[in-house]
């Protein structure tokens, strides 16, 4: 437990000095909303439709960042090989990098969530509480594949693009289910009877997903 | 041995497969369908669905062997993996392709992003960005461990990704195989069931074929460091 803690702390140690992968998801994110209203110029009724996808799409796509960074600078500084050498247990390594991806990605989350709110004009409701269990039971998911995925990318020549390629179908049942439930929520009518029960599979998953690469993190240290 | 088993494997698919072709497009039945072109598309399902199949199997041989390859180091379990992994996707491309087909004169689209046909792309996907990951690593026991990794959690993905899509609906024909209303009948079951063994014969066949070759790629490497070294 130890170990992990001091990963996690460094890694949030150096993320508030540098603010590197923040400020970059962030921007990144203002981005993808400009790009998409460039691109679909739709009426703001569909665009309310579309929403809960835009929103999984820009978190998702600015997560690689996060998520590439993570290991990508543990390989510069040639610490991949210290990690390996490191008499504990491959899953602590594992649980440090994932909670430090995942708290970054949350905070980054929060901090492009009002944006959302005002360039698509949603209205505000106490029902968007509900989105809390939604993006982080959503982000879990997606961070605790895209940690094992970042460690296994990181030893290739074209990293960012091969971490893409693997996670992203990898992840896929995730992301849907989240856009679902986000849409739900942002739907703005009753929460159906599906709601609980979906969150809940997706809580279910992520457990699946966190536990196997938990267990198989060992395999991805050694030489 | 080895020459003999594979002789007799080519032989034993050479007749299963002509005789396969001939109960699919002489034997058996047409199905009774609005036009002839439905009729004609409907043939193809004696190849869609043994491709699916297999392409199924093939990733679960690639889990095995993934596992396997873990718990022993052996490389020939790797090798082995490879070799699934390449022929699951060539069956999945070859339901990617023949669906369309099928799907053209009977639907009036050639894609639809239907719940089986998505997950079918999202499976393909999957293991062909297994096999890019191979390709961007270089030759060792790292390379061994990631690939099984990522070989391991692909096929525990397969499920999940299968049942999160379904919460669409769907409009791809149902397991024919079940009994009740539109379930296969005599002829077409028998001819489906032929078909199947012909590929499952292919499919052995060419994981055969594809593993000695890998073994000779390892060969001739050890045989260059050699004399590299020299």
């Amino acid at each position: 437990m130890r170990t992990a803690f001091s990963i996690l702390q460094k890694d949030l140690r150096m993320e508030f000095r540098s603010k590197e992968s923040i400020l970059a998801m962030w921007i990144f994110s203002l981005l993808i909303f400009v790009i998409f209203n460039f691109t679909f110029e739709v009426s703001r009724l569909v665009m309310l439709e579309i929403a809960p996808g835009l929103l999984w799409v820009a978190f998702i796509f600015s997560g690689m960042f996060g998520l590439n960074h993570s290991f990508a600078v543990e390989k510069e500084d040639g610490n991949l090989r210290s990690m390996a050498l490191m008499p504990v247990d491959g899953g602590q390594i594992y649980l440090g990098k994932f909670l430090s991806v995942t708290i970054i990605m949350l905070m980054f989350e929060f901090l492009i969530f009002p944006i959302f709110i005002i360039f698509y004009d949603l209205q505000l409701s106490f029902q968007m509480f509900l989105l809390i269990p939604v993006i982080l039971a959503g982000t879990i998911g997606f961070t605790s594949l895209g940690t094992i995925l970042s460690a296994v990318a990181v030893h290739t020549r074209n990293q960012q693009i091969l971490l893409s390629l693997l996670l992203w179908p990898l992840v896929s049942p995730i992301i849907i289910w989240s856009v679902n439930l986000t849409g739900m929520v942002l739907g703005g009518g009753e929460i159906g009877a599906v709601f609980f029960p979906l969150l809940i599979r997706v809580a279910a998953f992520d457990v699946i997903f966190f536990t196997i690469a938990y267990m198989l993190f060992d395999f991805i240290l050694e030489d | 041995m080895r020459p003999t088993i594979d002789k007799t494997l080519l032989i034993v698919l050479l007749i299963t497969f002509l005789t396969s072709i001939f109960l699919i497009f002489n034997w058996v039945p047409q199905i009774k369908a609005s036009n002839e072109a439905e009729q004609i598309a409907q043939k193809i399902f004696y190849f869609h669905v043994p491709s699916a199949w297999l392409g199924f199997m093939s990733f679960f041989v690639v889990f095995v062997a993934s596992v396997a390859y873990l718990a022993t180091r052996q490389r020939r379990w790797e090798l082995i993996s490879v070799a699934s992994a390449e022929i699951g996707v060539l069956f999945i491309t070859l339901v990617l392709i023949t669906g369309p087909i099928w799907a053209k004169p009977v639907w009036g689209i050639w894609w639809t992003w239907d719940a089986r046909l998505t997950s079918s792309l999202i499976l393909w996907l999957i293991y062909v960005a297994f096999l890019m990951l191979r390709r961007y690593l270089p030759d060792g026991s790292k390379r061994a461990n990631l690939s099984a990794v990522v070989g391991i959690i692909g096929f525990i993905d397969v499920p999940i990704v299968y049942y999160s899509i379904r919460w669409w609906e769907t409009q791809h024909p149902n397991a024919v195989m079940a009994s009740g209303e539109g379930s296969l009948a005599g002829p077409m079951f028998f001819t489906f069931m032929f078909s199947l063994a012909t590929f499952t014969i292919l499919y052995a066949y060419i994981l055969r074929k594809r593993y000695q070759l890998l073994e000779l790629e390892d060969t001739l490497n050890k045989q260059f460091k050699e004399m590299e070294i020299l």
